[in-house]
């Protein structure tokens, strides 16, 4: 990994068009500000690893998960449509 | 095609079907296509399967149905990467999981779905009021369980 130092107020650039800007260092807290295309995503990454732990443990359920499900909750599919075109 | 499945054994499905999440599944992004299945007639949950991975399938939902005031937010380079020219071709799905008797799902990372194109991508929001575990639904209690 490469590691560089910077103060407040500096910079980074990644490639041609992403800057990471550090805006303010109090304690141990550090605010970033960043610049990037809008088609590039930044995520905090423990949002991002939750919903991969999220995924993981969904991947992980039986068959006879739905078994118990309410009858009522039928009706409320049959009052929408949206799904006929993908199944 | 017939695909296996480790759940529904082998199953014929028709090629038309097939649904490609160009990114995969966050954890899981060598899979790429899946299919669209119902639970059982008219249910709100569908199984996600993957074509090419028997044991991959995820209980999906809409997630209007428990939760009214969900919205995901919809940028016009994430509409135009998924091809998604107006939103009616547009669906959410949020997978589900199952903690003790209740039904979550995952509110934060929402599959967004072309119906159109059949092109679908798992989105991360970063709005903190949606979860990767909100309740949906409480599951009846068995009855042997209840005599128990």
């Amino acid at each position: 990994m490469l590691v560089l130092s910077r103060q407040r107020d500096e910079a980074i650039v990644i490639g041609d068009d992403i800057e990471i800007t550090i805006v303010d260092i109090r304690g141990d807290k550090v605010r970033l500000g960043i610049n990037a295309p809008r088609q590039v995503k930044v995520h905090r990454k423990e949002v991002y690893e939750a919903i991969k732990r999220e995924n993981t443990s969904a991947s992980q359920v039986g068959r006879n998960v739905l078994d118990a499900i309410d009858e009522n909750l039928r009706e409320a599919r049959k009052s929408s449509n949206g799904y006929s075109q993908l199944i | 095609m017939l695909i296996n499945t480790t759940r529904f054994g082998r199953m014929e499905i028709d090629d038309q079907r097939i649904m490609t999440f160009p990114k995969g599944i966050l954890g899981f992004s060598r899979e790429k296509q899946y299919v669209l299945m119902e639970a059982s007639k008219d249910s709100c949950f569908f199984w996600l399967q993957a074509i090419n991975r028997p044991d991959l399938a995820f209980v999906i939902t809409d997630p209007s149905f428990f939760v009214s005031s969900y919205r995901v937010p919809l940028n016009s380079d994430q509409m135009r990467e998924l091809g998604i020219e107006i939103l009616d071709d547009a669906q959410v799905f949020v997978i589900v999981n199952k903690y003790d008797n209740t039904l979550t799902g995952n509110l934060q990372g929402p599959l967004v779905i072309n119906t159109k194109d059949r092109l679908g991508e798992q989105l991360v929001l970063s709005d903190r009021r949606f979860t990767t575990r909100m309740n949906l639904v409480e599951l009846s209690v068995p009855l042997e369980a209840v005599s128990a």
